[in-house]
């Protein structure tokens, strides 16, 4: 009788005493302050545009958290990392109940491209010591999957020439597909010279205005690798006595091939950016100059934490006579930093060759270059250079210096996407 | 020349849209527990709106509260007192967890969410030793909810692009004033002394 009495008094207390009343504050607590952190996560879920191209390392790191104690922090940096690697502009977490008690189903959506009707872009700033200032800024307006843009450049530092003048375009994203993409760009510019240039250059390479019109097409063969095709046709003003104007038409074509995988939070970050671009004038499109244009680059980046680590290669050829737009120029911001372009080539060269490593630890910037331009294999000749700066979110400050013997002459430049 | 005389109806209209707004308007309640002023403001929710829906995604969601006290005159802040209380949302209890980050933390849990709310502002009852009783005692309850998200930062993410510096973006950003992206309550009292708060009287 004691024993059923003991057993009924057990049957109505435990329940009342297991059920969630609020409690009274508890102290000396140093745990999570998320309630949340006792629940299970049942599965991670990646749900919308472009969800499918998440990487191998990535997709294995989200199967990982399912089992274990929901964790705000972690799966907020995940859902950062997604983002960077989609290159999407929102990615939000859902959490939601799981079909186990205590358990929960984390979401993460990809958010379409909120599409910006009209944006200006900064997209290049730079100011070289030796070579003065440089520009470039866009405004795009964009009608669905159509952008028209407009830009205006000044810059001295990519080619031997300075051109300043207006650039516009137009895109459409999506033509029947997905895969293909058409672009028209138009340019103007007026050309600006260096004396050196001048010196070195014959009567009918030096023109004053240039005028450029390239309609491309770009297709997606299997992703990330995406072909381009199409024809550029430049018209130039020579500056001799009496005017004159060439034209230069080349049927252009370039392959791309650009490939993530890795993750910076543990075993790193891998990116590989590679192209290869070939660039054809020929009397078939009524071009004066016939010449062709082959060029090859790569770039391989490590990121793990704080580090940075960029390595990248560049070679060109040129056959024939091309134009002094088309030669190729090492001695500025982005290649053999520290060396003057006029003092290696005033008129640019038919030939390239160029690597350059890069090492950023928390913003601290170190730097190799290396190459060489020539028109004959006897004047081929290795560079060297080195410099020191920082670099952070775009923006670069550095200083260059050739490795010469004699003079120190260091180079100073500061912009921002270069 | 014809005198106009107000309608009866619109004095009774005007009595009660002022009864109203007096009954709805969020008040900051004030008593004494033996030394100690405690506060309430049952008409303040805070727990509310996106703060809610961001606890309703099992997102703890951090809360900072101020006390500000006056005494004898309006100009005189005899203290100030801010606190920081986490609050997240039990997604399968759907109960509401607590806890003011002072050392030692002190956390309740099970709460609904008005005892949320409720445990937050007794946890800023203030020692008042000292204070005269008749000495008159403004006070000013104000509570932000916190949110880590970066986005309203000049060069967050997102303003910097492979593109360049995306200028419309950063119009937008300085286009909006910063309080209208975090939710934020303020209530004051006063003046009122101990003596009254101790007969029992309340002001609102």
């Amino acid at each position: 009788m004691r024993t059923l009495l003991l057993t009924g008094i057990f049957a109505v207390v435990l329940p009342i005493g297991c059920a969630p009343f609020p409690d009274g504050p508890s102290d000396d607590e140093a745990g999570p302050t998320n309630v949340n952190t006792r629940l299970i996560v049942e599965s991670v879920q990646v749900v919308g545009q472009g969800s499918a191209k998440i990487s191998d390392p990535l997709r294995s790191e989200l199967g990982e958290f399912a089992g274990k104690n929901f964790d705000q922090p972690l799966l907020e940096r995940l859902a950062d990392r997604i983002k960077q690697e989609l290159h999407a502009p929102e990615v939000r977490m859902q959490v939601v109940k799981g079909d186990m008690p205590d358990h929960v189903i984390v979401n993460f959506e990809i958010g379409a491209e909120r599409e910006k009707r009209f944006d200006l872009d900064l997209a290049r700033f730079l100011y070289h010591s030796t070579q003065g200032w440089a520009g470039q800024g866009h405004a795009t307006v964009n009608i669905h999957e159509n952008a028209f843009s407009f830009g205006m450049v000044s810059d001295g530092d990519r080619l031997n020439e300075r051109y300043a003048g207006i650039q516009a375009g137009f895109e459409r994203r999506h033509m029947f597909t997905d895969r293909l993409q058409l672009h028209f760009d138009f340019s103007s510019y007026h050309e600006q010279w260096n004396d050196a240039t001048l010196l070195d250059a014959a009567p009918g390479d030096i023109y004053r205005t240039r005028t450029q019109f390239s309609p491309t097409a770009t297709v997606v063969i299997l992703d990330p690798l995406v072909v381009s095709f199409g024809v550029d046709f430049a018209r130039y003003r020579l500056s001799l006595p009496v005017a004159k104007t060439e034209s230069s038409n080349a049927v252009v074509s370039t392959l791309r091939y650009h490939q993530r995988w890795g993750s910076d939070k543990d075993q790193g970050e891998h990116e590989v950016r590679a192209s290869y671009s070939v660039r054809a004038g020929t009397h078939f499109l009524e071009s004066d100059p016939v010449f062709a244009r082959h060029a090859a680059d790569a770039h391989y980046r490590f990121r793990r934490g704080h580090q940075d680590l960029s390595i990248g290669f560049l070679a060109g050829k040129i056959s024939g006579l091309a134009p002094l737009f088309e030669r190729f120029v090492l001695g500025n911001a982005e290649t053999l930093r520290g060396w003057n372009k006029f003092d290696l080539d005033p008129l640019g060269a038919s030939h390239v060759v160029h690597g350059s490593i890069d090492y950023i630890y928390r913003g601290f910037l170190v730097f190799y270059d290396t190459g060489a331009v020539w028109d004959r294999p006897d004047q081929r000749e290795q560079k060297q250079s080195l410099g020191v700066g920082c670099k952070k979110s775009g923006f670069q400050l550095a200083v260059a210096f050739p490795a010469k013997s004699g003079t120190v002459d260091p180079v100073f430049y500061a912009g921002m996407n270069f | 020349m014809r005198m106009r005389t107000i309608k009866p109806w619109w004095v009774i209209a005007a009595f009660f849209s002022g009864l109203a707004f007096a009954m709805f308007a969020e008040e900051l309640i004030l008593s004494t527990q033996e030394s100690r002023l405690e506060f309430a403001a049952p008409r303040v929710h805070f727990l509310v709106g996106k703060p809610l829906e961001r606890l309703r995604n099992a997102s703890e969601v951090p809360f900072a509260f101020k006390i500000t006290l006056w005494s004898g005159t309006r100009t005189h802040v005899m203290r100030e007192v801010p606190a920081r209380f986490v609050v997240s949302y039990d997604l399968w209890e759907e109960k509401f967890s607590v806890t003011k980050l002072v050392t030692p933390r002190r956390t309740a849990r099970h709460l609904t969410n008005d005892a949320a709310e409720a445990w937050c502002l007794q946890e800023m009852s203030q020692d008042i030793t000292g204070v005269g009783a008749t000495e008159p005692l403004w006070a000013r309850l104000e509570i932000r909810a916190e949110d880590s998200k970066e986005a309203g930062l000049p060069f967050g993410r997102g303003n910097i692009t492979d593109s360049g510096i995306s200028l419309t973006s950063l119009i937008e950003v300085f286009s909006h004033p910063a309080a209208t992206t975090q939710p934020h309550w303020t209530i004051e009292t006063g003046p009122v002394t101990l003596d009254e708060l101790r007969r029992g009287r309340r002001r609102g």
